[in-house]
């Protein structure tokens, strides 16, 4: 049995860590969640869990994380402030706990309009922020919101997301820092295309000396054709894909471009390991998690280290 | 100005400005067509409210005009423009109600040549499609 | 002001279908300043259905009448003395108004003639934009005048989400992001830090706490 969180214990001990992003199914079968595992299972230290990911219903994250647990992987499980009030997402942290999940993501996820269920009503009780504060408050005080005592507290590792290619980019390390304050402990970020900027970015987040607070696993997704690329870069809220990436993938013959998607994340992750304040990457290969194991083996970030 | 029962057909509402002497000239195709035409002159037409067309298909009019000025010439400016919107506006709710669009038209005259309000008229029964009966005069 | 808009008119027939004599309440305050229920939609919406019944074959009969203010009994009282004579009231009052109607006429059927929709201001001619909700807990203080819980999309309280690009709000290119107008207004009056601070979650009790909210002012009390 694992107690404790693998991807802690990576990033104390001084490693690069390595996390991975699945989404579960539109479906009740177990064996995706798990098959997925199994592909990622020894190439990555930790596997995100996307909950209900731009608003499109899926099989429930805590517990598609609860699967990936018993096939002995380390979940990270992602909450989204959109669907549930203070009392569900407390009470799910508790059950996550239970589980054996020791790693969560507070995000305030993507807005109902976008997804399958656009009549939805947006609960937003409180936003993901407040959830980082919470969470770090159950924790370390064993305090639910409004103070009451927790009989006994959950022991999880905090995360958050950043986008350093949102508007406004100059308020954007100081957001970072908002969310180091409430209590994150590691960080994972939007996808990373734009390294110029990025790299901006991370110029601020050292001057403010955030960097230094917290663990940043910089976001990479690699782009399986030139069509995908363009799609993302007019569609995806927040993402930005620069025009010499998307042409780079456009010179690529149609057969060799997932191979072109792959080889610019493996460049990628070795920029970002030259980044002062970089600790890990989040590889999110959406709907491609056989890429996964390739991309961490040519990037030479295997074999993982024990922990 | 009910004119249920009477041959009344056609409404036509239309800027004063457009024809000087609209006073004296309408009076002439008004005696010729009797009761089956109704003339109201509007200051402007951006003065026309929704309801006065709404009243005049009430009262039996199987077609209602908006006559402006030309485009360009409002003495106000603006007041063809809002002349057309406040037609869409109409013709939207006319056909919440199932009434065909075409029983509101909005007539721009060119701006090249002057002519009457008896001459636009002439013109614009001319080439009016057939509409039918208003519904209002029930079955 | 209260904004609202005109139901479709399929809508009112339906509700309207089992009465004869009718009686269409428009209200003079915040609906009649966004052209939505006041004296001169009151005619139009009768006009309408009136033209409607004729062209269907039916009976109907529409008194029009429009109250000051369909939200305070003084005014609701005009109708005391002719709401007996009708089947029914059609409201074009807000969702306040409506009910406020019903309350003081029990026996009648009520029906509401809008949606009601936000609260806003005149933003220019024709334009009404929402920009309160009515939280019970006001913060514009701290967000430079720029309402977090109702401008932004996801109501968030700590800053922009990460979908927000060139000011706009990934929901919708044709609203402004609320965080940017917030981030940009304090930066301008060099208020920058009120952001530093973790706002801790919002005390919705104040919105929808215990049902409907109520105020009691004893030295307003008769």
């Amino acid at each position: 049995m694992i107690t404790e969180s693998r991807l802690k214990n990576v990033l104390d001990s001084g490693n690069f860590a390595v996390t991975a992003e699945c989404g579960p199914p539109k479906g009740a079968d177990p064996e995706v969640v798990k098959s997925k595992g199994t592909i990622l299972k020894g190439h990555v230290d930790s596997v995100n869990v996307t909950d209900n990911q731009t608003g499109v219903v899926r099989l429930n994250s805590l517990a598609a994380c609860a699967l990936l647990r018993a096939e002995g992987l380390d979940p990270v499980l992602q909450m989204v402030t959109r669907d549930r009030n203070r009392i569900a997402l407390q009470s799910d942290v508790l059950g996550a706990s239970a589980l054996g999940i020791r790693n969560i993501l507070c995000l305030s996820g993507d807005h109902q309009s976008f997804g399958n269920q656009p009549q939805a009503k947006g609960v937003f009780d409180i936003d993901s922020v407040q959830l980082i504060q919470t969470v770090r408050q159950m924790r370390d005080a064993g305090e639910i919101i409004g103070g009451e005592k927790l009989a006994s507290p959950p022991e999880l590792f905090i995360g958050a997301v950043a986008n350093p290619f949102a508007d406004p980019f100059k308020y954007r390390a100081a957001r970072l820092a908002t969310k180091v304050d409430a209590g994150a402990e590691f960080i994972q970020t939007q996808c990373i295309f734009n390294l110029k900027r990025f790299k901006e970015w991370m110029g601020l987040v050292r001057d403010n000396r955030t960097a230094d607070q917290v663990y940043i696993l910089g976001g990479i997704t690699p782009l399986k054709s030139a069509r995908m690329a363009e799609y993302m870069a007019k569609n995806v809220a927040g993402m930005d894909l620069p025009k010499d990436v998307i042409n780079r993938m456009k010179a690529a013959p149609a057969k060799e471009q997932r191979q072109e998607g792959i080889r610019i994340a493996v460049e990628t992750i070795h920029a970002l390991r030259e980044i002062k304040g970089v600790h890990g990457v989040h590889i999110m290969a959406i709907e491609w998690e056989d890429a996964v194991p390739q991309i961490v083996e040519e990037a030479k970030l295997f074999p993982r280290p024990q922990a | 100005m009910d004119q249920r029962g009477t041959g009344f057909t056609r409404a036509i509402l239309f800027c004063r400005q457009l024809d000087p002497n609209q006073d004296v000239n309408r009076r002439a195709i008004e005696r010729e067509m009797g009761g089956s035409i109704r003339f109201f002159p509007l200051p402007c037409s951006g003065r026309v409210d929704p309801l006065y067309l709404m009243r005049a298909l009430e009262s039996g009019a199987d077609k209602v005009y908006l006559i402006t000025c030309p485009e360009g010439a409002c003495r106000y400016r603006e007041g063809n423009l809002r002349a057309k919107k406040r037609v869409a506006y109409t013709q939207g709710l006319i056909e919440e109600i199932g009434f065909a669009r075409e029983r509101l038209e909005l007539i721009v005259p060119s701006a090249e040549k002057r002519v009457t309000i008896d001459e636009l008229t002439r013109d614009i029964l001319a080439r009016e499609a057939a509409i039918g009966t208003s519904p209002v005069k029930g079955k | 002001m209260i904004t609202a808009e005109r139901k479709p008119i399929s809508e009112i027939k339906e509700m309207i279908a089992p009465y004869r004599k009718i009686l269409v309440v428009g209200c003079g305050s915040c609906v009649a300043e966004c052209a939505a229920g006041g004296e001169k939609e009151v005619g139009l919406l009768s006009s309408a259905l009136r033209m409607d019944a004729k062209a269907s074959g039916k009976e109907i009969e529409i008194k029009e009448i429009t109250l000051d203010r369909q939200c305070v009994y003084e005014f609701i009282d005009h109708l005391a003395e002719i709401i007996s004579q009708y089947d029914a009231v059609l409201s074009l009052a807000c969702g306040a108004g409506v009910q406020a109607v019903a309350e003081v006429f029990p026996k009648a059927p009520i029906l509401p003639a809008l949606n009601t929709t936000f609260l806003g201001e005149t933003k220019e001619a024709g334009l009404w934009v929402e920009n309160c909700r009515g939280c019970g807990d006001c913060k514009l203080g701290v967000f430079a005048a720029v309402c977090p819980v109702t401008r932004c999309a996801k109501g968030l309280f700590n800053g922009p989400c990460g979908g927000s690009k060139t000011d706009r709000c990934e929901v919708d290119p044709d609203v402004p992001c609320a965080w940017q107008l917030i981030v940009t207004r304090l930066e301008d009056m060099g208020q920058l830090d009120l952001l530093r601070k973790v706002h801790p979650p919002a005390d919705w009790s104040k919105q929808q706490g215990k049902g409907p909210r109520k105020i009691i002012r004893e030295d307003q009390r008769t």
